[in-house]
């Protein structure tokens, strides 16, 4: 008995001389920021997948891309490749790689030698080339380039020497660079690969990633965390930190109370109706314009939206000012055009729509309907272009009912609503789009291109040949003002179709520490840690 | 003793036989390919064929069984469906994980329940006894998940003292070897042991002292009313006549005894906590087995699930027939129960 009384004795000192405060300096924590992100990453690799909490968790972290896109100035900035050059008008592209960029030197990987040409042409080949060794290793699909058109664009990477390479496409196209500048246009490493399938583990190329970003990974638990360490020979101004963790938090008010007892240092997506709870002296709400927008597309192919007068009366039935009142709280911008204000191809003499009831119900006798019924189709998951589709639908529908147009609400599984939209099934939907680079082309081409008929994303199932002629003419320019003038003939066609009703331009949330300083939330997605830094207390109240 | 072992084993092994006859079953009960099921390789995988054979698919129930017994017994518990990650060394850490918290959280509820017990039954249908019960009513009456969100709403929020979610503050670094946090802190080579240690105990607060109130309640009850119906026995009395004072008689003769029935309940409250820890750690992330299962069966991971099931109830087994010899040992009139 009094052997074990004093072991319980001696446990308990060294228990409370570990409590004693001050006996060692608590580093780690200054020196690390803990971001807690909504979900695990489907893969380290984000050219396998277009999930934004994949490209949140690997991208801007982990790879850098030849070239990058600096929103501020508007331009294509230098990454990996140092400056480049369209040649044979603009069927072909040359780049200068940029020498003494080191790959990550982790456990289980020593590069021997630094960054050249031979990386680009792996990295490329990997998506593009279908009888490349590693295009089938992670399943062999890569949803961004196909969607974009990336994949038969291009033609041929060639090496053309160690530090210079030459990407040849099959025509010109302007919104190639802007493509090459996104999340996914990431540069990985041959030698690595190389390794790896010299011993059999080809698949660990996307599960121990390598990279040259600014962060090179060090270990991820599924549900847990996924942990980063600063890159120390990083060839550009990298972190003022040497850890970045991401802790996994979906819950969103779980996130939000870790915010506030100091868990977290960084959340995504606060919900809008608790900002408030995140009003303190020691937190910033961030919040961006995103390229993004919601809208109400019409069937076109159905009577009788294949009416433009139809269409035109039922957009000016609808207060939109009120629904981002009360959907988004106030925090979106009204649309004028399926283009955010930030493009620079927007044009502010878009559409004008502006709720008019008496307006809507002459325009509708016109049409020769004196009563209508319709039905809304309202996406049934939470978006960052549309927080409540189901809740928008009913305050349309009560406004539809003014000038006397029977609105039904339909709402399905997320996955059978998208299946049997693709299939044309609806009458009106309540859907929205993310784009996923700066250039206007990614709002036209994919949502309402003839292509894109046939595709599935084409909502409003229209196809005017006037316009899609204009869409092609404009990316085959690279002339920023020629191609400005054509996106805005573009604007013009579609205020006169109102094919679909742009509703909002939503905000992107963020809230963090004020200690953390530096994360960037580009504005066409993802978000990149590479200057983020942290400040003690007392150097924040100093300044 | 040796006959009183060796039933008790006896029906152990029944019992492990029986769980283990259950789990390979599920293989077939859940949808989707057995075989798949068992190991979580796909029918498309290379390895797939290879593993057939060694697990004999094509042989009738019984060799099946035996199979499946000798990979179970060699730790080779196949992968996990959605992470690909080996489930034993995953098991072992998730069961490390959660037997700290619980094991804190037995000890807090027996270091308060035992001594308010006994208290409460020294003070019978007094103003003591009467709040003592009367708390205990309470505390046991308060759903886990309500108790968790207030806590966490006062002491985390509002107070800004505790933590509410993990084991560590990740920046620590430090790498799960064991699973239990504070076993892994003293494993680990940081420069920081000493901090990281006392932040592992301000995680580990709030979820042990939620989980441990149930049981310390129970707890609180059995050794009142044992303890009560020890005092009224005629040999305390004797004890009493003989000139032992009050403190004396409780030690020596009216605890030890009525420790003997309570112990007869403790796998009972070991269940308990066992259950409730699967609430706790899911509210708390706490990455336990609990939270593991919750996760699986959202994600219709069986390998995982399996395992979750077979470790919980093989635990709760192992426990039961633990405090059996103990009281066997201890008690020898139980043998001749």
């Amino acid at each position: 008995m009094t052997k074990a009384l004093s072991l319980l004795i001696s446990a308990t000192t060294i228990l409370l001389a570990g409590c004693e405060p001050g006996t060692e300096k608590v580093t780690p924590l200054s020196e690390g920021i803990i971001y807690c992100s909504e979900g695990n990453p489907d893969t380290f690799n984000p050219q396998l997948i277009t999930s934004g909490t994949t490209v949140d968790a690997t991208a801007a972290q982990l790879y850098d891309r030849l070239i990058d896109y600096d929103a501020e100035k508007q331009a294509f900035v230098p990454a990996l490749a140092k400056r480049w050059e369209p040649l044979d008008n603009g069927t072909r592209y040359r780049f200068y790689l940029r020498e003494d960029v080191k790959f990550h030197s982790t456990d289980y990987f020593s590069p021997t030698r630094d960054f050249n040409a031979e990386d680009v042409r792996f990295s490329f080949n990997r998506w593009l080339d279908e009888t490349s060794l590693y295009h089938n290793v992670g399943g062999g699909s890569y949803p961004f380039f196909s969607a974009t058109g990336l994949d038969k664009l291009i033609q041929k990477v060639i090496k053309v020497d160690e530090m210079t390479v030459d990407i040849v496409l099959n025509n010109a196209d302007s919104s190639f660079l802007a493509n090459l500048a996104t999340d996914f246009a990431i540069i990985l490493s041959a030698e690595y690969a190389q390794q790896l399938s010299v011993k059999d583990v080809p698949y660990l190329i996307d599960l121990k990633p390598i990279g040259t970003g600014p962060y090179r990974f060090e270990s991820f638990r599924k549900d847990v965390l996924i942990r980063y360490t600063k890159h120390p020979e990083y060839w550009r101004e990298g972190p003022g930190i040497e850890q970045l963790v991401y802790s996994i938090t979906p819950n969103a008010n779980k996130r939000m109370l870790k915010l506030v007892t100091g868990e977290c240092d960084v959340i995504p997506y606060p919900l809008i109706s608790e900002l408030q709870a995140l009003n303190r002296d020691d937190i910033v709400v961030t919040n961006e314009v995103s390229p993004n927008v919601s809208f109400w597309a019409f069937n076109t192919k159905k009577p009788p939206f294949d009416d433009p007068l139809v269409r035109q009366a039922l957009s000016h039935a609808i207060n939109r000012q009120a629904i981002i009142d009360t959907i988004y709280y106030g925090n979106a911008e009204l649309a004028r055009s399926i283009l955010p204000p930030t493009s620079w191809a927007y044009d502010n003499q878009g559409i004008q729509y502006g709720y008019d009831p008496e307006k809507a119900r002459k325009l509708l006798e016109e049409a020769g309907y004196e009563q209508l019924t319709i039905n809304i189709w309202a996406m049934p998951v939470q978006r960052v272009y549309n927080p409540n589709a189901r809740r928008m639908a009913e305050l349309m529908q009560s406004d539809l009912a003014q000038v006397g147009v029977n609105a039904r609400i339909v709402s399905y599984e997320w996955n059978t609503f998208r299946r049997r939209l693709s299939r044309g099934e609806h009458d009106t939907v309540l859907i929205g789009w993310y784009a996923d680079n700066a250039d206007p082309d990614n709002f036209f081409r994919p949502l309402l291109s003839c292509a894109a008929v046939a595709t599935g994303g084409n909502r409003a199932n229209w196809c005017h040949p006037g316009f899609d002629e204009l869409l092609y003419e404009a990316i085959s320019t690279t002339d920023a003002a020629e191609r400005k003038a054509l996106y805005q003939s573009a604007q013009h066609i579609l205020n006169q179709q109102l094919p679909l009703l742009p509703i909002a331009h939503s905000r992107r949330y963020q809230a963090q520490k004020k200690t953390v300083r530096g994360v960037q939330l580009p504005p066409y997605g993802g978000i990149n840690f590479r200057l983020a830094t942290k400040v003690t207390p007392a150097e924040e109240n100093a300044q | 003793m040796i006959r009183y072992l060796s039933s008790r084993l006896f029906v152990f092994i029944i019992a492990f036989f029986l769980l283990t006859v259950f789990t390979f079953s599920l293989n077939f009960f859940f949808p989707g390919d057995a075989l798949t099921n068992m190991t979580g390789v796909r029918t498309f995988s290379d390895y797939y064929p290879i593993l057939s054979e060694a697990r004999g698919t094509d042989k009738n129930i019984a060799l099946q069984y035996i199979n499946y017994m000798q990979h179970l017994l060699s730790g080779n518990w196949g992968a996990s469906l959605s992470s690909g990650d080996y489930v034993f060394k995953q098991a072992y850490q998730h069961l490390f994980a959660s037997l700290e918290l619980i094991i804190g959280a037995l000890v807090l509820a027996v270091l308060i329940g035992v001594p308010s017990g006994v208290l409460a039954a020294t003070q019978f249908r007094g103003p003591i006894d009467k709040s003592v019960i009367s708390l205990a009513m309470a505390g046991y009456s308060i759903p886990v998940f309500w108790l968790a969100q207030l806590l966490i709403l006062f002491f985390a929020v509002k107070l800004d003292w505790l933590p509410i979610t993990g084991q560590i503050n990740p920046l620590y670094g430090i790498a799960p070897k064991s699973g239990a946090i504070l076993l892994d802190i003293a494993l680990s080579h940081s420069d920081y042991k000493a901090a990281a240690f006392q932040d592992a105990l301000k995680h580990l607060i709030l979820p042990v002292i939620i989980l441990s109130i149930m049981p310390m309640m129970l707890l609180l009850r059995l050794m009142r009313n044992a303890t009560q119906e020890m005092l009224q026995k005629p040999y305390v009395k004797a004890a009493r006549a003989r000139g032992l004072n009050e403190f004396q008689v409780l030690l020596k003769h009216a605890v030890p005894n009525a420790t003997q029935s309570v112990l007869q309940q403790v796998p009972l409250i070991f269940s308990l906590l066992l259950s409730n820890s699967i609430v706790i750690e899911s509210i708390f992330n706490w990455p336990g087995i609990g939270n593991w299962l919750v996760r699986a069966i959202f994600e219709r991971d069986f390998p995982v699930i399996q395992a979750c099931v077979l470790i919980i109830a093989f635990t709760i087994l192992l426990f039961n027939l633990i405090v059996d010899l103990y009281r066997g040992w201890r008690f020898p009139i139980v043998r001749h129960e």
